[in-house]
């Protein structure tokens, strides 16, 4: 394991912190990074039916080094879990991960007594800051867990909240 | 802030009004050098300013898993060997090439104002000697040519 503490910035006031995690919310650049079947959910959150971009985080990078949140998408299999570690390790901070659906969280439908392909959850590996639950989860879920990632970075909520049911 | 300012024409014209106040001994040149002055200094802080602004307001340490932080290949994949490793430079020679033409077309600009003459001989005229012009410039394509620069001779390598 490397490091996992994190040395603040250099030049730190309350005010200037809080316009930059507005800033930070309301433009978060998503790794071009998928996995499985929830990679198919990502993209369409991606594409013109549902518009990631009216919520500012469409613009997904190709490379982790631009990227602000890596939206661990579909399973990770321990052969995969290095090269999902390596792309965390490369980007820079501020980072955040958003775990999406069942597999990421903790593994999903692949646990069960013996199993030993599968690495149970996004969280065995790095810190998690957001989970969506879901088998896959639609891509509304998505784009909710992109605002309570926003909710999570300014402390308020930018779009009403939407009741189930 | 201040070099934005000198981008409003109002502004822009208040300003050098303000240096002519100020400065009483002072010719257009000096001014125009004083223009120029601020400008380089606006586009150097342009191309620095983001660094300084990233050292001052980014965090100093990246959390990592595996302190694989530094590694060039960006697809999570280890990379295999060296990067240090030959490669062909065939392509450089029509980077060359391409330079020369863009140092052709840079050089139309000042050629079209000189040769801007109204009137029907002094049109054919200027329209004759930027023929010249750039006839001369197109003698590039020749010399290449003859130095055998189109021909893509790809050399093999082996890489270790």
């Amino acid at each position: 394991m490397g490091t996992q503490d994190l040395q603040p910035s250099v030049v730190q006031f309350a005010q200037l912190d809080k316009l930059l995690a507005l800033c930070r919310a309301n433009s978060l650049w998503p790794m071009t990074f998928g996995l499985a079947c929830c990679a198919i959910e990502m993209m369409a959150t991606g594409a013109s039916r549902f518009d990631l971009a009216r919520f500012g985080a469409e613009v997904f990078r190709p490379s982790p080094r631009q990227s602000d949140v890596m939206i661990v998408s579909g399973t990770i299999n321990k052969k995969m879990a290095p090269a999902v570690e390596t792309l965390y390790d490369q980007m820079p901070e501020p980072k955040w991960v958003i775990a999406m659906g069942n597999c990421a969280i903790s593994g999903g439908p692949f646990v069960f007594e013996g199993q030993y392909g599968i690495v149970e959850g996004a969280h065995k590996l790095f810190p998690v800051d957001v989970i969506i639950p879901g088998c896959p989860p639609r891509p509304e879920a998505l784009i909710e867990g992109i605002l309570t990632l926003e909710e999570k970075l300014t402390g308020s909520r930018r779009w009403p909240r939407v009741e189930a049911g | 802030m201040l070099f934005c300012c000198l981008l409003i024409p109002e502004v822009f014209s208040d300003v050098s009004e303000l240096l002519q106040g100020v400065i009483f001994v002072a010719d257009y040149a000096t001014i125009d050098l004083l223009y120029v002055a601020a400008f380089f200094l606006g586009g150097l802080s342009f191309a620095i300013g983001p660094f300084v602004i990233v050292y001052f307001l980014s965090p100093r340490s990246t959390r990592n898993t595996k302190k694989k932080t530094t590694q060039l290949i960006e697809c999570g994949i280890d990379p295999i060997g060296d990067a240090w490793i030959k490669f062909g430079v065939v392509y450089y020679l029509y980077a060359l090439m391409f330079v020369a033409f863009a140092v052709d077309i840079l050089f139309l600009f000042p050629a079209a104002i000189v040769y801007n003459k109204p009137g029907i001989v002094n049109d054919l005229q200027a329209f004759i000697e930027i023929l010249m012009f750039v006839g001369i410039l197109s003698l590039i394509i020749l010399y290449a040519w003859k130095k055998g620069v189109f021909k893509w001779e790809r050399k093999i390598y082996n890489h270790q």
